[in-house]
């Protein structure tokens, strides 16, 4: 009986917590503080699925990049992994539509959660204030970014009726009690617009307040900068349609003529077209590299998410589920000898033991610790490239010179081979180059769905895919597909971009639990 | 002179009195009433501790002290019987049956018993006896059956998980459903606790220790249990030594288990038949694979290369039990050995258990009970979607590549390069890439240690009569130790380029009770009161280390290797939970007539808010025994038909404890990268209270000719109130785990519960006892949250399920299945409206269609869509009716048992057939793909063969009335043959020496009648949902033998 005394009655409610921090002391210290940041970084690389906890990437470990390009025409989904995604059968519970929503709302409250911690603690005295600033001009950047993915994945784009169209919930208030959420269920769906111009003053604040960062350092890579912040709003601009917006902020990182290396930070393009994707171990912080969400040893998403498990050949030990399409690969538009094909691409094996194109942008296939490249100068000078030549009135110089800037690099022959103003026939020729440009330079990097989207939603003949464009039908194709400037015919059917199916379906539980959110139509 | 002439001679009577009385040897024979001798009855001289108990033969001999006066004389079954012994010495006693489970009997209730006459709760016992030698490793996969109101599921055919129990149903939605399981009055740990591998922690409790086993199941029974109470209590009590004879038995047995139904899958020939036809319908016949015959004849059933035949298993028992004047014990050691069929799947147990009860002095007894268990368990991969998962690879790996390859280093048909098998004749490897099941049984590991000591010591005081004051401490510790490891070479390893991962996990409970039981009684009112002080203090601990990108091959043997590994990792965790109860119980009975009951329990919980811990949960019960009034008893006719009568009504409220501390908010670690974090993890409720449910239950039991048939009957209702829900709130709010917990919604369980004994045939030779008991119980919630002042109908529960007020708790819910189009092969569904549509598979959408021969209209005027609205009620997961049947036929030494189970009114969904044996990838399928629609005017339910096309022609991952099937079985569950050797053959052949030889054979889940076309009608979750993953059942022929000395 004298083990009795382990059961000394008073302590036995006395019950502490061992394993969580509560939400008591969470911002009790600076280091505290800069925990908390780090776990919304944390929460925008490494969400689960189905509400498991193994680390499938959402939304920007790595999830974001595997479906945004399986939505478009440019990869072949081999095996079943990404198939309601690539055959365009989502439903209200499919898990991916559930999981990307889900996933990023977890992110943007934790966002949501450390602002008001960061605030209180400046207000203590445990932050400065300028650190406080700082923090949640990180914290508004991740929430902006993780806003535009879902309204880029879950509404009509915003040139379809200048963002008239029913957007997605926009969350800027910590949720962390029930009456919270009682009064987040009296918000209707905003429209399109009013979250671009949420998204907007979050990015602005984001600007005034992130460092400056140097190029080429990994602590200024995996945490928001002000140039992430302005590139942000410039892809952000773009999809809305202002292209004079992007150019203004494409001016305060890209000087009027090349060399273009940016006035903030330094940020530029490498060398080679495989320089922001050859880092030992996959951490890639060129200093082409603005904004890449963090994977390493220690913190790795697993096996079914990993973007050199699901992108690369099995014969180099990744899963070779997700292949490059011919679509893209024998685009004429493409030259047979631009060293991307060779640099970032390999015939491997596929992962049922055929053989595919597939990239090796992320190489990291024990560890799988590639970094998630969001945003590169690449981005800024395209983005810039686009903007430019819709606004000039015949073929712009600068935006000729901004593509080639990209494009010349990956040229075998740059010197006869690169654009003049006298390549493209009209604006109309040089716009759809520059689009065909973004697909090729960031072909597996997630780019793909979002100028689907929008320039279905601005539905101008010259360039819009109409909706889902046809693809090669799931599954294997061989081989023999692969032929530089061959023919391919897709086999899969095209959905336009009337059909419902073009935008993803709001989670069953969303509408269940929130019933002011309505339902996207035929869902 | 005279005095002392006179003391002389009296001193001198006195001796001739004490050499004639003062030890005399009583012997005799207790026979029943049919003359059969009694073994086993115990024999007491009254007012002492002198005894003994009968042999075999039902004979008895005992030195009787010179004030013995009179013998009692009982033995369970019987009444007992006073004798006095005058001056014989030899006795001849037939003692009256009580007709097996009648009102005579004792039940175990909490701390303490109560006569069965008097017991005004409700409560099933289940014969110990016919399970002990039974071929599990726990005794829980054993009660399906066995007791009226006891739903059990073993899920699947794996060795070492743990069944499901349900107790009256389903007691709470995110709470435990698992009843309370107490050994010797005291809770134990329970659950599939290995990291690794499944384990259950009740088998560390050996079944052939097991003396009783009592299940709780109304409020009254409940009660005294507060806040654990909710789920229902199996009362589980461990046998003791007897006073007199020192007894050994020796039981083991030897057997064999096979899978009771393997999935009837494609050999080489239809696959490469039905893979053609499907890549022929594909939108790219040219691009599409081509499957080929096999030059060598290879027809590989993948699921022969992973389950096994003839699994053996064995079992040894060895007890000692016995007990001097003031001591028992009851010693025992075990060793079992059980193989799954699934070729790494195992169970191993070591069990040791050591009961002591000491009496001190005639008002102090201590004892202790303590048991030492370690258990080995190996297991597989079991994941529905893994790649590397045991049954569902063999449901898809082809038919026509063979498993093996000589001139592969590695012996298997491995592509080492690329991690796949490869293609055989094919065009390409199988889809997706399923691994090589046979190599991943071959080389990587699941393998879990569990060590266990649960000790239980306890001193009981009696100070003055009819008080017992009982103090009782438990240490109940487990801890398991689970290793696994993956091989480079191939599968789930690959990637990482090896894995090897060890957990150490710690679990103590420590309890400690504090109690009274007091029985008093003025003329003919009885009471019997019980009160006491129980605190209980839980602990969890635990230590994991991982490798990746291993050295060597050497390295993934045994144990994670120091430096063996280039990327290592480790977690850890740490927490506790407290319990604080008081308790009082106060039973009164008068004349055996008239009894009630109320009881008390205060409960308070570390889980909850303080100030929000304490909880109170009071219980009332009456029962009245009309066959006890005088009208009854003096009527000949009833009191010789109906002897006895009891009546007995119910209400008492119990509660369902939580885990964690989910009242507070808190930030979990959250590392980006190799950096460190803390997130927001869980949104708290300050202001949760305990979930709490209104058991009411109204009682009959019956004893018709003379105890021969018994009946009871119950009727019940529960009543929960203030279930704490994980209230989920819409995703966008970014709550983790998009729920708070809140005490928000009603939900109600009501049933009836029906059971008969029987002793249909008694003579001297041969007798036939019948066990009938049957059970409905109908689930309804009844309330949830609202939701801006509106009432939520309904909570999505996955994609499957929901659960909606006004149905029983997670309906299966999806599309309604129309049939296959009879012009074009696709798929027809019913919208909400009841309107025709069909899915048209090539651009995946939906078209109104007029009748199932009109091939659509594909335009986008004519298009409509499945929404969430269409889907409709498609059934109930959990079984409504459920039941068992006992029949023990004895002829002379012959014993023949068996036991027939039925279950149903409930449905499964069967996703197996869904996503694997309709698949349409490359990828082998079930026979059911044959029956395809070909051309126009073939009438089936099997679309057309698409390929590519499997999720939207199955509609994977929803519901669709097509693959709900219904859940309802009868099963052979155990036939038992033994043959006792008789005295006189033991006496002639064993001199005396060898008390009983039994010899048995027995055969476990011999059948299964059922509509249900999946492995079997219990392989599913708790959700109703069948995945490929889950073993097949085990039928299990084994022999055995039975020895005491």
């Amino acid at each position: 009986m004298a083990s009795v005394s382990v059961l000394s009655c008073k302590k036995v409610l006395d019950v502490q917590s061992y394993s969580s921090i509560t939400d008591a002391t969470a911002f009790a210290t600076a280091d505290r503080a800069l925990l908390a940041l780090n776990g919304v970084y944390d929460a925008a690389q490494s969400g689960g699925y189905n509400g498991g906890t193994e680390k499938r990437g959402y939304p920007f470990g790595s999830a974001n990049i595997e479906q945004e390009d399986v939505r478009g025409e440019d990869v072949i989904n081999v095996a079943a992994f990404y198939q309601a995604t690539y055959q365009v059968t989502h439903n209200p519970s499919s898990a991916n539509a559930v999981a990307l929503w889900d996933n990023t709302y977890g992110m943007i409250n934790k966002a949501n959660v450390a602002i008001e911690g960061f605030r209180n603690a400046a207000t203590s005295g445990v932050l400065t204030s300028a650190v406080a600033t700082q923090y949640e001009a990180e914290c508004r950047f991740l929430r902006a970014m993780g806003h535009h993915e879902l309204v880029v994945m879950y509404a009509r784009p915003y040139l379809d009726g200048n963002g008239s169209q029913l957007g997605v919930p926009y969350r800027d208030v910590a949720n962390t009690s029930g009456s919270a959420v009682e009064q987040l269920r009296t918000i209707p769906r905003p429209k399109v617009s009013e979250d671009y111009q949420k998204i907007l003053a979050d990015l602005d604040f984001a600007e005034t307040n992130l460092p400056t960062g140097t190029a080429g350092t990994a602590v200024n890579t995996y945490r928001a900068t002000k140039a992430a912040a302005i590139a942000l709003k410039m892809r952000v601009k773009l999809h809305m349609g202002d292209y004079a917006g992007v150019i203004t902020e494409g001016n305060k990182l890209v000087p009027a003529t090349a060399p273009y290396v940016s006035p903030i930070g330094g940020w530029t393009l490498t060398a080679a077209p495989d320089g922001p994707f050859n880092a030992t171990g996959g951490a890639n912080n060129s200093k082409e590299n603005i904004f890449s969400v963090k994977n390493d040893a220690n913190d790795a998403i697993s096996v079914n998410g990993s973007l050199a498990g699901q992108f690369g050949p099995a014969n180099l030990g990744g899963r070779g589920l997700v292949a490059i399409s011919p679509i893209i690969w024998n685009n004429s538009g493409w030259k047979c000898d631009d060293k991307r094909r060779t640099l970032l691409y390999a015939s491997g094996t596929n992962n049922i033991n055929g053989t595919s194109i597939m990239t090796i942008k992320y190489k990291d296939f024990t560890n799988k610790g590639d970094w998630a490249p969001q945003i590169r100068y690449a981005e800024v000078l395209l983005t810039l490239a686009e903007a430019e030549a819709r606004q000039a009135a015949g073929v712009s110089q600068r935006a000729v010179d901004l593509v080639n800037a990209v494009r010349n690099r990956a040229l075998a022959n740059p010197a006869t081979d690169a654009y003049t103003t006298a390549s493209f026939a009209d604006k109309v020729a040089l716009i759809k180059a520059i689009l065909l440009e973004r697909r090729i330079e960031f072909l597996a990097e997630g780019k793909r769905w979002g100028d689907i989207s929008r320039l279905s939603g601005e539905n101008n003949p010259a360039y819009s895919p109409g909706g889902v464009p046809a693809k090669a039908s799931n599954g294997t194709q061989g081989a023999a597909i692969y032929n530089c400037g061959g023919v391919f015919t897709p086999t899969q059917a095209a959905i336009p971009y009337s059909d419902y199916r073009f935008i993803w379906p709001i989670p069953a539980d969303e509408i269940t639990q929130n019933p002011i959110i309505v339902q996207n139509p035929g869902y | 002179m005279h005095m002392r002439k006179f003391l002389l001679l009296s001193l001198v009577l006195m001796l001739a009195a004490l050499t004639s009385w003062a030890q005399r040897t009583v012997t005799g024979r207790v026979t029943d009433a049919s003359g059969n001798p009694v073994s086993g009855a115990s024999i007491q001289v009254q007012n002492t501790r002198i005894g003994t108990v009968t042999k075999d033969d039902g004979t008895f001999s005992l030195n009787v002290p010179a004030n013995g006066r009179a013998l009692t004389i009982s033995a369970v079954g019987m009444t007992p019987q006073d004798v006095q012994i005058g001056t014989r010495t030899n006795l001849s006693v037939s003692l009256q049956s009580n007709g097996g489970s009648n009102l005579q009997e004792v039940v175990v209730v909490g701390y303490g018993t109560q006569q069965k006459k008097a017991f005004t709760g409700s409560s099933s016992k289940v014969n110990a006896q016919q399970i002990s030698t039974l071929m599990t490793p726990s005794v829980d996969k054993e009660l399906a059956g066995r007791a009226a109101g006891v739903q059990v599921t073993n899920s699947s055919g794996t060795v070492n998980a743990p069944a499901t129990i349900r107790i009256r149903g389903i007691q709470s939605i995110n709470q435990s459903n698992q009843p309370l399981i107490i050994v010797d009055g005291v809770p134990i740990i329970q659950g599939n606790l290995s990291a690794t591998t499944n384990s259950n922690a009740l088998a560390d409790i050996n079944p052939a220790d097991i003396e009783s086993i009592e299940v709780l199941k109304d409020g009254a029974a409940l009660n005294i249990y507060g806040s654990r109470g909710a789920a229902g209590v199996i009362q589980i009590t461990t046998k003791k030594g007897q006073k007199g004879q020192l007894r050994l038995n020796y039981d083991g047995f030897v057997g064999f288990s096979n899978v009771a139904k393997k999935y009837d899958l494609l050999n080489a020939d239809q696959f490469v038949m039905i893979a053609n036809e499907k890549s022929a319908n594909a939108a790219n016949p040219a691009t599409a694979p081509k499957a080929g015959i096999n030059p060598g004849g290879v027809n590989t059933d993948w699921q022969d290369e992973v389950l096994v035949k003839n699994a053996p298993v064995t079992n040894h028992n060895l007890s000692i039990a016995g007990g001097s004047n003031r001591t028992t014990y009851y010693l025992s050691l075990n060793y079992g050995s059980q193989q799954g069929v699934v070729k790494s799947n195992w169970n191993k147990t070591y069990r040791i258990r050591a009961n002591i009860d000491n009496e001190i002095n005639n008002f102090i007894r201590i004892g202790n009970n303590i048991t030492l268990s370690r258990q080995e368990n190996t297991d597989q991969n079991t994941g529905t979607n893994s790649l590397g998962g045991a049954i569902a690879s063999t449901l898809r790996l082809l038919p026509n590549v063979s498993p093996y390859d000589a001139s592969n280093p590695t012996g298997f048909n491995v592509n080492l390069a690329a991690n796949n098998i490869p293609n055989g004749p094919n065009s390409q490897g199988v889809d997706a890439n399923w691994f090589n099941v046979a190599f991943l049984l071959k080389n990587n590991q699941y393998y879990s240690e569990q060590y266990r000591i649960i000790d239980n010591a306890f001193i009981e005081i009696s100070p003055v009569k009819g008080l017992k004051l009982r103090s009782q401490f438990q240490y109940d510790m487990l801890n398991d130790y689970a290793f696994q490891s993956w091989d480079p070479r191939h599968g789930d390893g690959f990637s990482a380029i090896g894995y090897v991962y060890n957990a150490d996990q710690n679990f103590t409970n420590m309890v400690w009770q504090n109690y009274f039981n007091y029985n008093f009684s003025v003329h003919s009112h009885n009471f019997y009161l019980t009160g006491g002080y129980e605190v209980t203090k839980a602990r969890t601990k635990w230590l994991s280390a991982s490798g990746q990108n291993v050295a060597d091959l050497f390295y993934l043997q045994k144990n994670l290797i120091s430096g063996s590994a280039a990327t290592p990792g480790v977690g850890g965790n740490f927490s506790e939970s407290g319990i604080e109860s008081f308790f009082g119980r106060l039973n009164y009975d008068y004349r055996n007539r008239y009894f009630a009951q109320a009881s008390f329990r205060r409960d308070g919980q570390s889980s909850l808010a303080p100030g929000k811990q304490y909880g109170n949960f009071p219980g009332f019960s009456v029962g009245w025994r009309p066959s006890e009034e005088g009208f009854w008893k003096n009527n000949g006719f009833l009191s010789n038909t109906i002897g006895d009568v009891k009546v007995k009504a119910s209400y008492a409220t119990v509660g369902n404890p939580l885990g964690g501390l989910p009242y507070l908010s808190t930030f979990g670690t959250a590392p980006y990268g190799n950096l460190n974090g803390i997130a927001v993890n869980a949104i708290g409720n300050t202001d949760l209270q305990w979930e709490t449910s209104k058991k009411y239950d109204v009682g009959l039991e019956v004893g018709l000719l003379k105890g021969r048939v018994n009946l009871t009957t119950d009727w019940f209702l529960n009543n929960i109130n203030n279930l704490v829900l994980n209230v989920p709130s819409p995703l966008s709010a970014g709550i983790p785990g998009n729920s708070i917990p809140q005490n928000v919604g009603t939900m109600e369980n009501r049933g009836i519960e029906f059971g008969v004994d029987a002793s249909i045939i008694r003579n001297k030779d041969f007798s036939w006892n019948v066990n009938v008991n049957y059970s409905s119980v109908h689930n309804e919630m009844k309330s949830l949250y609202s939701i801006a002042g509106t009432p939520t109908k309904f909570i999505n529960n996955g994609s499957y399920n929901i659960i909606r007020v006004g149905d029983p708790v997670n309906i299966i819910y999806g599309y309604r299945f129309a049939g296959v189009n009879t012009a074009n092969g696709y798929p027809m569904y019913y919208k909400a409206d009841g309107s025709l549509v069909l899915h048209n598979i090539p651009n995946g959408g939906y078209y109104f269609i007029k009748d199932a021969s009109d091939p659509g209209t594909i335009t986008a005027a004519n298009q409509t869509s499945l929404t969430f609205n269409d889907r409709t009620d498609l059934g109930q997961a959990i079984p409504t009716w459920y039941g068992g049947l006992t029949n023990s036929l004895n002829y002379k030494q012959f014993g023949l048992e068996f036991l027939l189970r039925y279950s149903g009114g409930n449905k499964i969904m069967n996703i197996t057939r869904q996503e694997a044996l309709l698949d349409q990838s490359f990828i082998n399928n079930g026979t059911e793909i044959l029956q395809r629609w070909q051309k126009p005017g073939d009438v089936t339910n099997v679309p057309k063969l698409i390929y590519g096309q499997g999720n939207n022609i199955n509609q994977v991952g929803l519901a669709t009335s097509r693959f709900v099937e219904s859940g309802n079985y009868l099963r052979l569950q155990n036939v038992i043959l033994t043959y006792a050797l008789s005295p006189a053959v033991l006496q002639r052949i064993a001199g005396g020496t060898i008390r009983s030889v039994r010899i048995y054979a027995q055969g476990q889940n011999l059948h299964v009648w059922t509509k249900y076309s999946g492995a079997d009608p219990d392989n599913h979750t708790t959700l109703g949902l069948e995945n490929p993953g889950l073993p097949p059942q085990i039928r299990t022929i084994s022999f055995g033998l039975n020895v005491g000395f």
